[in-house]
């Protein structure tokens, strides 16, 4: 990351005011329940963003909504006819991103950008500016460490931001932050030699700060060696309640379904929707013939998706350790806990 | 703007024929309403298209013809549920939704030369089809052809035309064999490995292609290495649930591979070290 900057708390508000008038923009907000969610902001007066609490969703929904509409189609007698959705997303920028919801972004331009492009994606993705904000406490569930893709992002950011009390240093990653401190530059300063001091000693506070300890390597290297006893399967196929919450709130479970919703007799819309692979009907063939055993190995490709396949596909894992399924999952089968009996004995 | 490339948008083709394999099977012979588009559209045997039927969604299905024959394709439909069923309702001058081709296609180029061996049961020739109209096209690119078909009933039996036009070319041979005899039927009973004995293998200088359902996969996989075939001259197609078609919405995961993107065509060394139930 090139220059680094120094926006004052004070002015923060103002900035993004800014950012408003020219884009959608979307940061944490506490609801009128207390929850934090991803929201699009309409008054930045009334409703400061919430960086202080994790957002229950992450950045997914926004890149790739729960239900969209592919395109919609016409039919009559000798027609059958076509037409692209013609939806465009406003220019959006996102501020206040966190380094897993951040890296699960990144990750999710591999899957929908790298090979085919989906176009729906792109459409979303290439409109939108990504602000990130590096985490220096982190939350109750959270083990980004172990899956190295926090407490402080390295890359992939537009613009990242760290707190550093009264302050914020930011650091332009891709052009379209360096656009933005540019055209807004009189908001910023160039960062003291003490502030990026500071950030470092911020860092390796938050780095040492994590209240779990998840043995996210372990777990992988044992998974790579065969090493897991398929009991583990088992026992985590049979608690798990089949509800896909684990799934819907992930930032990276990105797996769908495509289904037809007819209109009226002569027109439709063909939608793709959110699916998860711990439904026992994602694998069902015609004729009833599944290759996944429910029973024994329903959250089998769950974690070897995230923990094995995406490590020898790109790199590393693609549970970028948000803790958010910890937090939601009622049968007690969440990573946390697939983790820890993956590595038991060890 | 970027141009957004139309991935899951299907293209209207028309159905100029239906063409009645059995009581299940028929196969639609289709071409794209633009003329332009179906003038320049190819494929690979082995590749299939998601077939889009109004209100049904998607199917992923095979091509049963040959590229060499441009301007026509062939689909052979089984009916199974939803969208199969409404396809057979389907006529002459009726329009579905084609988007394609995906997947990977045999290995032709690395069959050139060699004998081939196909392996087929019920519906499963209709890939395997698009395979031998293609080597037939270029007969003297290969060599030996031998066909074993499995079907359930003797009025099971599709592509009969087909076979029997088959059976008459060159060092082609066609051996059928049914699960149970109908009145009539003198022909063999029993699975298509019954057959291999009276077939002429010859591992080393032969290709063995074998679709069919996950069962007859897993015995006739087994069957050819008893008999000296290497993995790499063993060719499968698997079959799994599929909603993209384009390796995006994991539907048809297999142990980490997906089969609509690195398959549907498998050398058996490729399928070793899987988890893959046709493997057992
Ligand atoms: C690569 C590939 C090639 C195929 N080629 C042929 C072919 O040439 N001829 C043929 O008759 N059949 C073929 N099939 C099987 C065919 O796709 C299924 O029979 C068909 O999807 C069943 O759809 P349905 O709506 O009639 O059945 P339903 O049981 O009502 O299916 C509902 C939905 O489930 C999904 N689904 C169910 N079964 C399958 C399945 N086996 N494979 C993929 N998706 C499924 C589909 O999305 C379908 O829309 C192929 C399958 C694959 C994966
Ligand atoms: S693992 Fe937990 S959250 Fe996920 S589907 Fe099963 S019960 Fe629901």
């Amino acid at each position: 990351m090139s220059d680094k900057l120094i926006l004052k708390k004070d002015h923060l508000t103002t900035f993004l005011r800014k950012l408003s008038k020219e884009y959608q923009l979307v940061v944490p907000l506490k609801n009128c329940h207390g929850d934090t969610l991803f929201t699009v902001i309409e008054d930045l007066d009334s409703q400061p963003p919430d960086l202080v609490n994790q957002p229950q969703n992450s950045l997914k929904e926004f890149m790739l909504p729960q239900q969209e509409v592919l395109f919609t189609y016409k039919n009559s007698p000798g027609d059958y006819s076509f037409s692209p959705a013609t939806v465009k997303p406003p220019p959006t920028i996102f501020f206040g991103v966190r380094p897993c919801d951040l890296s699960a972004v990144l990750y999710m331009d591999v899957i929908f950008l790298q090979g085919r492009t989906d176009p729906h994606y792109l459409q979303k993705r290439e409109n939108s500016v990504l602000i990130g904000l590096n985490c220096n406490t982190s939350f109750a569930d959270c083990f980004c460490n172990a899956t190295r893709h926090g407490p402080f992002l390295e890359y992939g950011s537009d613009l990242q931001f760290t707190d550093l009390g009264d302050r914020f240093l930011v650091e332009a990653g891709r052009s379209r932050g360096e656009e933005i401190v540019r055209k807004w530059g009189y908001f910023f300063a160039v960062a003291a030699k003490e502030d990026r001091a500071r950030k470092y000693q911020v860092f390796l506070e938050a780095r040492g700060g994590f209240a779990r300890m998840v043995h996210v390597d372990q777990a992988i290297k044992r998974l790579r060696e065969k090493k897991v006893d398929d009991s583990v399967w088992h026992e985590l196929s049979l608690r798990c309640q089949d509800c896909g919450g684990c799934a819907y709130l992930c930032p990276t479970c990105t797996c769908f379904t495509i289904i037809d919703r007819p209109v009226d007799n002569v027109r439709g819309e063909r939608l793709r929707s959110w699916d998860a692979c711990t439904f026992a009907g994602f694998t069902n063939m015609a004729g009833g013939h599944n290759p996944v055993n429910a029973a024994t190995d329903a959250i089998r490709q769950r974690f070897m998706h995230k923990l094995c396949y995406d490590v020898k596909d790109h790199g590393r894992p693609s549970c970028v350790g948000c803790g958010r399924c910890v937090g939601i999952c009622f049968g007690g089968t969440d990573i946390i806990r697939f983790i820890n009996m993956a590595c038991e004995g060890i | 703007m970027t141009d957004i490339s139309p991935l899951y948008l299907p293209q209207p083709a028309v159905i100029n024929e239906v063409i009645e394999e059995n009581s299940q099977i028929r196969t639609f012979v289709l071409s794209f309403c633009d003329r332009e588009y179906n003038e320049k559209f190819t494929y690979l045997p082995g590749q299939f298209m998601m077939v889009s039927v109004p209100h049904c969604g998607e199917a992923p299905i095979s091509f049963s013809s040959t590229p060499e024959e441009p301007g026509h394709i062939r689909l052979s439909v089984r009916r199974a549920g939803r969208l199969t069923n409404a396809m057979h309702r389907m006529k002459k001058g009726d329009v579905v939704g084609l988007r394609g081709p995906w997947g990977n296609g045999f290995p032709l180029d690395d069959m050139v030369g060699r004998d081939l061996l196909f392996v087929a049961g019920g519906i499963g020739l209709a890939p395997l089809a698009a395979v031998i109209r293609t080597c037939i096209k270029k007969r003297d690119q290969y060599g030996r052809i031998s066909i074993i078909y499995g079907s359930r009933t003797p009025s099971d039996i599709a592509f009969a035309d087909d076979i029997a036009a088959w059976g008459m070319e060159k060092d082609v041979e066609c051996l059928l064999t049914v699960d149970k005899a109908e009145p009539g039927w003198d022909g063999a009973v029993g699975l298509v490995t019954s057959l291999f004995d009276r077939a002429d293998f010859a591992p080393g200088k032969q290709t063995a292609l074998v679709c069919g359902p996950p069962l007859m996969i897993r015995a006739v996989l087994s069957d050819l290495g008893n008999r000296g075939f290497a993995d790499e001259e063993i060719i499968t197609t698997m079959e799994r649930h599929m909603k993209c078609g384009v390796g995006v919405c994991r539907h048809c995961h297999m142990d980490g591979r997906l089969v609509c993107a690195d398959g549907p065509v498998f050398s058996l060394a490729r399928l070793r070290g899987l988890e893959v139930m046709e493997l057992g």
